[in-house]
C-alpha cells in the first residue's frame, strides 16, 4: 500500500541527504526523510567505549548487514563492517571527528592537471572550484566551521573568514609549528565542524576528550543531527522517518522515479511515492540500493544504461605514524606533555601536488596531526597485538602500564585515491542482510602511484614527528584506505556515456532522481570530503529548488 | 600436537590496514572474529547455566564449571601483579554477562566451542582441567591457541578471550567489569568523569546496548 505521495523523497540523513531537506523545506516542498538508523537524542550519546565504539550503536554488526570486500577481482570475498558510516539520523556527521577541509582547485581539474594516469580512470570535474565555492560558505556557515584561513601555497580562495575563530589547542600545535617552520614547510589551523562560541542557539564545544567516533552530547560538534535536521524540521515540512531501510527505487512506464520502497521501523514494507526521489546513503550504499533497483526498463539497476553505477570507487588513501612521549622521563623538559587539552589540530598541506612525478606520484595530499584517541579498549587491543606477535601475561600489563606513562601523537594521511577500473561496488545476489536485500560487494584494486603518495607523505610526516624527539616513532602503515570517506560511484559529468549523473548530480537517465552523498566526486580529494559533500548539496539545492519552482 | 578436533575454520583475517583512528577503533568491533554468517549462528544453548560465582553472582552464560575456566584463562592474560588483574577486575563476570547480548549469539556459541576446547586440551596435555593445571602450564596452553594459524578455531577462540577479556576490564564498569575501574587506573585512564562528561549516575551501559540494537528508532 502506498503512502501520500510527497514532493521529495530522500533516502538518508547525513552530509548529503540534511541539505538538501533543509533547503526544500525553507522553499515550502514537502520532504519526507528515510533514514535506515535511530534519530539519537543528545542524551543517547554517552561516554561507554563498548556501547559507542564496539558494537551497533553507529554501525551494523558484520553478520547482520556486512559489506562484501576482496583485495583484487581474484581474491575470495570477506565479510565485514568496512565501508559503513553511522546509521542514524546526521549519518557519519555524527561521530564525525569534524576535519572540515575544503578541496582545492586543483581537484576539479585532476585529469587536465596530470594528463592520463595509465591504469586510471581520473576525469575532470564538470564544475570548477569557483562554482562550488559559495556554497563552501553556505555550508560552513550553516553547519558551523571553526578556523583561521592561512596562506601557504596550496591555499584554496575564500571570500572571507570562518564562521567561528579556531578552536583551542593543545601547547604541542606550537612545537609543530616551529619544526615545520624550520624545514620551510607551513603547519596550518585545521578547520573543524566543531563550534569555538556559541552559534545559532548551539553551545559552543566543552573540550571534551572523546570527540572523534563519539556523538556529542552537547551538540557543538556540527553534525546534520545538530544542525540542519532540527532547522528542516522546524519548517514544518520536513519529516524525518527513522527506522526505514530503502530496498529499491521504483520507476512508472515512462522511466521516471515514482516512489521508494522500504522496510518501516516495524519491518512492515511500505511505499513512499514523491516527484523527485534522492539518493544519499553514502556512495556505496546509494550504488546498492540503485543497483538493487531493478526492472524491465532498467534490468542492471536505476540510471544504470551506462553501466557505471558502482564502477570508479574512490576511498581515502591512508597512512600513518605515532610518536611517543614517555612522560616520566620528559615531563621536566617538556612541562606541555601532560596539558589535557585535546586538539592539536595542525595540518600540512605542503605536498598537495608535486611538481614531477619523480618520487612515482604527483597528487599528493594532507597530513592531519592529532593526539591519539584515548579509548582504553582499543588502545589495549592494539598493545596485545595477535598471532605469533601478540602477547598476554606480565608482557602485556607492562606495555599497558607504559601506555600509562605515555602520550601518543600521531599523524594521518589522506593521500589521493585514484580511480582504477578494478575497485567498484556490485551487488551480490546470493548474500543478503537481515533485511533480505542483497549486500554491497567491494573490489579493491588500489593503483601503485596512491601508495607512492602515501609513503612519501608519510615520512615526510615522520620527519616532524622526529624533530619533536619523541621516545620512539611508531609506522602506523602506508597501504591503507579510509573507507568511511567514499566516492566516484555515480561520478557526474557532461557526457551521459562516461558519467551517471549530470553537473547537478540529476541522473542522466532519469530525470527525477538525484544522488548527493559523495558519489558523484569523480576525484575524492585528498582531504576529508564530509564538507565537500555537504557544500555539494547546497549547490544541487539551490538548483533543485529553482527547477521545482518552475 | 595433532588437532584432532579442531574448531570450523574461520574466515580469513583482512590484511590490509584500515584508518581506524578517526573512530578510536570504533569501525572493528572485535576485530575479524566477529564477522560471521548469522546463518551458521543457530547457537546451540547447552545446558540451563547454573551455578554462581565464588562470591554468589547467579551466573548467566556459563556453569560453574566453565566460569572457573574462563576466571583461570582471563587472569593469565591479565595477571595480578604489582596492580590489579582480571580476577581483581571481574573480567570473568563480565564475559558470561556480555555473551547473553542480543545479536551475539555466534560468538557465545563460538567462544563456548573453544572454551571446551581449550579444556580438551588441558586434559590431554596435562591430565587434568585447564582451572587446575598450573599457571606455566595455563601459559603453554594459550600460547599455543594464540600461535595457531590466522584462521584457525584456536586462534579465533584467543582472539576473542583476549578481546572480551580487555573489554571487561577497561569498559564501563556496569557491564560487570572493570570493578573498581582497576583497569582505567592501570591505563591511566581518567577522561571519563574529568575530561569527558560520566555516563549519568545509575547508568546502565548493558539495557543501552540491548535497546540500541537492531533497527528500531
Amino acid at each position: 500500500m502506498s503512502l501520500p505521495s510527497v514532493d521529495v523523497c530522500i533516502v538518508g540523513s547525513g552530509a548529503g541527504g540534511a541539505p538538501l531537506a533543509l533547503e526544500l523545506g525553507r522553499a515550502g516542498f514537502k520532504v519526507v526523510v528515510l533514514e535506515k538508523g535511530r534519530h539519537y537524542q543528545p542524551k543517547d550519546f554517552v561516554h561507554d567505549e563498548i556501547l559507542n565504539s564496539r558494537r551497533n550503536f553507529f554501525m551494523p554488526l558484520p553478520w547482520e548487514e556486512p559489506h562484501l570486500v576482496r583485495q583484487g577481482p581474484k581474491a575470495r570475498y570477506e565479510r565485514s563492517n568496512a565501508a559503513w558510516t553511522a546509521n542514524c539520523v546526521g549519518g557519519g556527521t555524527v561521530h564525525m571527528s569534524g576535519f572540515f577541509y575544503r578541496l582545492k582547485p586543483v581537484d576539479f581539474r585532476l585529469r587536465s592537471t596530470l594528463g592520463a594516469v595509465p591504469g586510471t580512470t581520473v576525469a575532470d570535474w564538470p564544475i570548477s572550484y569557483e562554482e562550488l565555492a559559495p556554497f563552501y560558505d553556505k555550508a560552513e556557515a550553516e553547519l558551523g566551521v571553526s578556523g583561521q584561513a592561512t596562506p601557504h601555497p596550496f591555499a584554496e580562495p575564500r571570500s572571507g573568514p570562518y564562521p567561528l575563530p579556531p578552536l583551542d589547542t593543545h601547547p604541542v600545535a606550537s612545537e609543530i609549528d616551529k619544526v615545520c617552520s624550520a624545514m620551510g614547510w607551513h603547519a596550518l589551523p585545521t578547520a573543524r565542524g566543531i563550534i569555538s562560541k556559541a552559534y545559532k542557539g548551539r553551545a559552543p564545544c566543552a573540550y571534551c576528550a572523546l570527540c572523534g567516533s563519539y556523538g556529542c552530547e552537547t551538540g557543538a560538534k556540527s553534525s546534520t543531527l545538530a544542525s540542519l535536521i532540527p532547522n528542516a524540521i522546524a519548517t514544518g515540512n520536513v519529516e524525518v522517518r527513522p527506522g526505514s531501510m530503502a530496498r529499491s527505487i521504483e520507476v512508472d512506464r515512462q522511466g521516471r522515479a515514482k516512489s521508494v520502497v522500504y522496510l518501516d521501523k516495524d519491518g512492515v514494507t511500505q511505499e513512499q511515492p514523491a516527484k523527485v526521489i534522492i539518493a544519499s546513503a553514502t556512495a556505496v550504499e546509494s550504488a546498492r540500493l540503485l543497483l538493487n533497483s531493478t526492472s524491465s526498463r532498467f534490468p542492471n539497476g536505476l540510471a544504470n544504461g551506462s553501466g557505471l553505477v558502482g564502477k570508479n570507487l574512490l576511498f581515502s588513501s591512508f597512512g600513518g605514524s605515532r610518536a611517543h612521549f614517555r612522560v616520566s622521563k620528559q615531563k621536566a623538559a617538556r612541562p606541555w606533555l601532560t596539558d589535557p587539552a585535546p586538539f592539536v589540530n595542525r595540518s600540512l598541506q605542503d605536498f598537495y601536488l608535486m611538481p614531477d612525478a619523480r618520487h612515482g606520484f604527483r597528487k599528493g595530499g594532507t597530513l592531519g596531526f592529532m593526539w591519539a584517541h584515548p579509548n582504553p579498549i582499543y588502545a589495549a587491543v592494539g598493545l596485545a597485538g595477535s598471532g605469533k606477535s601478540g602477547v598476554f601475561g606480565k608482557e602485556l600489563k607492562d606495555r599497558m602500564r607504559a601506555y600509562r606513562d605515555s602520550r601518543i601523537l600521531e599523524f594521518e594521511v589522506y593521500a589521493e585515491f585514484l580511480p582504477t577500473p578494478g575497485t567498484s561496488v556490485t551487488v551480490e545476489p546470493g548474500v543478503k542482510d537481515k533485511y533480505g536485500i542483497p549486500v554491497a560487494a567491494i573490489t579493491l584494486d588500489r593503483h601503485p602511484a596512491d601508495f607512492a603518495a602515501t609513503r612519501f607523505l608519510v615520512e615526510r610526516g615522520e620527519e616532524v614527528l622526529m624533530r619533536l624527539d619523541p621516545d620512539r616513532v611508531e609506522r602506523v602503515g602506508t597501504q591503507g584506505e579510509t573507507t568511511i570517506l567514499q566516492h566516484g560511484t555515480c561520478r557526474f559529468g557532461d557526457d551521459a556515456a562516461a558519467s551517471v549523473l549530470d553537473k547537478h548530480c540529476r541522473a542522466h537517465e532519469v530525470p527525477n532522481l538525484y544522488v548527493v552523498d559523495g558519489s558523484f566526486m569523480p576525484s575524492g580529494g585528498s582531504v576529508p570530503s564530509t564538507l565537500t559533500i555537504a557544500a555539494n548539496s547546497f549547490r544541487v539545492a539551490d538548483h533543485l529548488v529553482r527547477t521545482l519552482k518552475g | 600436537m595433532a588437532r584432532a578436533r579442531s574448531l570450523p575454520p574461520k574466515l580469513s583475517r583482512r590484511t590490509f590496514i584500515q584508518r581506524l583512528t578517526f573512530f578510536g577503533g570504533g569501525v572493528v568491533l572485535l576485530g575479524a572474529a566477529a564477522c560471521k554468517r548469522s546463518k551458521e549462528a543457530e547457537a546451540p544453548k547447552p545446558a540451563e547455566p547454573t551455578g554462581t560465582t565464588t562470591a554468589g553472582q547467579a551466573l548467566r552464560t556459563f556453569s560453574a564449571f566453565e566460569y572457573a575456566v574462563v576466571a583461570a584463562a582471563t587472569e593469565r592474560l591479565l595477571p595480578r601483579d604489582e596492580d590489579p588483574g582480571a580476577q581483581d577486575a571481574d573480567v570473568a563476570l563480565y564475559i558470561d554477562r556480555i555473551l547473553e547480548t542480543q545479536g551475539l549469539e555466534a560468538m557465545h556459541r563460538d567462544f563456548l566451542q573453544g572454551l571446551s576446547a581449550l579444556e580438551r586440551r588441558a586434559q590431554r596435555m596435562f591430565q587434568k582441567g585447564f582451572a587446575q593445571a598450573t599457571p606455566a602450564q595455563q601459559d603453554e596452553l594459550l600460547a599455543i591457541f594464540k600461535d595457531s594459524p590466522a584462521g584457525s578455531g584456536e586462534a579465533h577462540f584467543f582472539e576473542l578471550l583476549m578481546t572480551l577479556s580487555l573489554e571487561g576490564f577497561l569498559g564501563d564498569p556496569s557491564y560487570g567489569g572493570n570493578k573498581g575501574r582497576v583497569g582505567w587506573r592501570l591505563m591511566g585512564f581518567d577522561t571519563v568523569g574529568t575530561l569527558a562528561m560520566a555516563p549519568p549516575e545509575g547508568y546502565d551501559g548493558p539495557k543501552c546496548l540491548r535497546e540500541c540494537g537492531g533497527h528500531h528508532p
